[in-house]
């Protein structure tokens, strides 16, 4: 029998309400997760990185059970007016859980109701914590990206915003500027990276770019309304190892060229007898897999195992979000490249090869996640070895 | 496109004149869509006799988000779309919440622009009891609320209070109160008793309906009066309110 929605043996994908604070984190707002009062700390310590070394203003509002019952969005809007008026934050975002969720509070019209008593921009973000990071981080982009980004004339060089950065997905390791260096080494200026190491400031100029650079899936909502708004064009790869990062940049001048999205990651090749799978988020797994076959020649199969945002990742990748599903998918695999937690699950004599992820182990493994937009070659030497 | 959200009494005859007032408009040459929100799912059934209706809920759970826009609707007498919001199992579940999933999903479907109907009518179950039978009123739904009630005293308390919740959401930006359809049930003091409740509540009359057995005879054979019976009295009475809902929404018809 195949149980839905369960995971028996191995960890979970942090929640959508993480994303959320995981996104703003570095802007100088105000994130108010709208939930019940007790352990929080998932939000801003287990999830969160940043949180010991980095001030930011994450809170919880602290939902009492007769508020949900009688509706009282009043003691709510009361309490974040009078914060935000002692803290000026540069903007609210007010998030959703499961409660406001289930008793269908309308954040639209609280977050007006804020924005006017305060004079700060005030942004929904209706997560329910029924999905992934993935999509409470593009949800919290998307906003910023429609209430921020105003037409700015255009660069004339080839530029670009890199969208999807959190720590869930990029850590806090060199890998951020890494990628930097990566694109802005092949002519590429960054006019923002949102949202690790940047500011709200630049966000802001985000439409000067000549085109948007989708890192993970939690930048796609926003690179899709910058197309739609903006004309911008889309390029969706994370820089790994040089020889895949050269055919990013050069579709990214292709991009900004004839205005064409690209999805760089996405394998031609269905690889259905590939025994080398890479399970996790789909841009990243993808990118690699196209670094992996670029720099070593490994045919590799892609498991997104987050929400893939309707984004199609090419022939060699498939979505599977359940541990069942999951276990029959990598059956007849040689190798697994996969966060550590993935391990238990493996086909017995199936090598693994580990490439811990933040949203999925947390702080467990972080001192050994790769700087993979620099290199490759201890992944690439772990897969030959058990090749 | 013009939203209005009709709410009432339970029992009020809420279905039976939102559905005369589609019929009304779609001869008048509006395309009109009338969406069910009460998980009985009986708003449209004068519309559509003899068609099979899905409600979007039913369809959510039986299929996540394999169906199309087209399982959820049926086009009723004069073109009508009709579509009913469902809901969970009676005792269970939660109905409010399913009619704000029932709208989102509409929405993520992307019906109004699909089928670009001038009207969009939300015949709403009863009292707004909680914040998923404010959904038709909130931002982007409806525009106008309009509330029906007799002068039987139950009928006039859910319309205060119906009133009460539009006024107490105005810095929202939810819909605003339309007016108050008096569906005559001819008991003592009636229209004195519902003038009075304009009063209190700072609004107006801006229809009637004669307490008639044509309505029952039409409903008898499962249609409307404007189909069953269109050249009757009430059918006349039915085209009137439709022309004062639109004027009340700011279009004039002449």
């Amino acid at each position: 029998m195949c149980m839905m929605q369960t995971a028996r043996v191995i960890s979970t994908y942090t929640a959508d309400v993480s994303g959320v604070p995981s996104a703003l984190f570095e802007l100088g707002g105000m994130v108010i997760m709208h939930d019940a009062s007790g352990c929080n700390s998932t939000y801003n310590t287990h999830d969160e990185p940043r949180w010991y070394d980095f001030d930011s203003m994450v809170y919880i509002s602290g939902l009492s059970e007769m508020e949900a019952i009688m509706g009282d969005d009043e003691k709510l809007i009361g309490d974040i007016v009078s914060a935000a008026n002692e803290l000026r934050p540069q903007f609210i975002a007010l998030c959703g859980t499961p409660i406001p969720m289930m008793i269908g509070t309308d954040f639209d019209a609280v977050c007006s109701v804020i924005e006017k008593r305060t004079g700060i921009p005030t942004l929904p973000v209706k997560t329910n914590g029924m999905n992934t990071y993935v999509k409470g981080a593009s949800m919290a982009f998307l906003e910023l990206a429609k209430r921020f980004v105003t037409k700015k004339d255009k660069a004339q060089k080839l530029s670009c915003n890199i969208l999807g950065v959190t720590p869930l997905d990029f850590s806090v390791n060199t890998s951020v500027q890494s990628m930097k260096n990566a694109l802005t080494e092949r002519g590429v200026e960054i006019v923002s990276c949102w949202a690790m190491g940047d500011s709200l400031e630049n966000i802001k100029n985000s439409s000067a770019a000549t085109v948007n650079l989708v890192v993970s899936l939690c930048g796609i909502e926003a690179a899709e309304y910058m197309k739609n708004k903006f004309g911008i064009p889309y390029v969706v790869a994370r820089p790994t190892a040089a020889a895949f990062t050269d055919k990013i940049a050069a579709d990214m001048r292709l991009s900004a060229q004839d205005g064409v999205n690209r999805i760089t990651c996405a394998g031609e090749s269905s690889n259905e007898n590939a025994r080398v799978i890479i399970i996790g988020e789909g841009v990243s797994s993808n990118s690699l897999a196209a670094a992996l076959k670029l720099e070593a020649d490994i045919d590799c199969r892609v498991i997104c195992a987050t929400d893939d945002m309707g984004v199609s990742l090419g022939k060699r990748s498939v979505t599977a979000r359940d541990e069942d599903e999951l276990m029959e998918l990598i059956n007849d695999a040689s190798v697994i490249v996969a966060d550590p937690l993935y391990k238990p699950v493996c086909p017995k004599g199936a090598g693994f090869v580990p490439l811990p992820h933040e949203a999925f182990s947390g702080r467990i493994f972080r001192k050994d996640i790769p700087d993979t937009a620099k290199d490759i070659e201890s992944v690439i030497a772990q897969i030959e070895r058990i090749l | 496109m013009i939203k209005l959200a009709v709410y009432g009494k339970g029992g009020i005859g809420k279905s039976t004149t939102v559905s005369n007032i589609s019929a009304a408009l779609s001869q008048m040459g509006y395309k009109v869509m009338q969406i069910g929100c009460d998980p009985k799912a009986d708003s449209t059934t004068a519309l559509h006799k003899g068609k099979e209706l899905s409600t979007v809920l039913s369809l959510v759970r039986d299929r996540k988000n394999d169906f199309e826009l087209s399982d959820m609707v049926c086009e009723g007498f004069g073109g009508v779309v009709c579509v009913e919001a469902g809901g969970p199992t009676p005792g269970m579940g939660c109905a409010g919440r399913g009619i704000i999933a029932a709208l989102e999903k509409l929405k993520e479907k992307g019906a109004y622009e699909t089928y670009k109907p001038d009207v969009v009518i939300y015949d709403v179950l009863g009292d707004v009891v909680c914040g998923g039978f404010s959904m038709p009123m909130r931002d982007g739904y409806a525009d106008k609320v309009f509330v029906i009630t007799s002068g039987e005293n139950m009928a006039i308390h859910a319309a205060a209070n119906i009133a009460v919740a539009v006024d107490n959401f105005k810095d929202r930006g939810y819909a605003t109160l339309g007016g108050i359809i008096l569906n005559r049930r001819n008991v003592k003091n009636e229209d004195e008793k519902v003038k009075e409740l304009c009063e209190d509540i700072n609004s107006s009359i801006i229809g009637e309906l004669s307490r008639s057995d044509t309505v029952i005879q039409a409903e008898d054979i499962g249609k409307t009066v404007i189909e069953a019976f269109p050249d009757s009295e009430m059918a006349n009475e039915y085209r009137t309110l439709a022309r004062a809902v639109l004027e009340a929404c700011g279009i004039k018809e002449d």
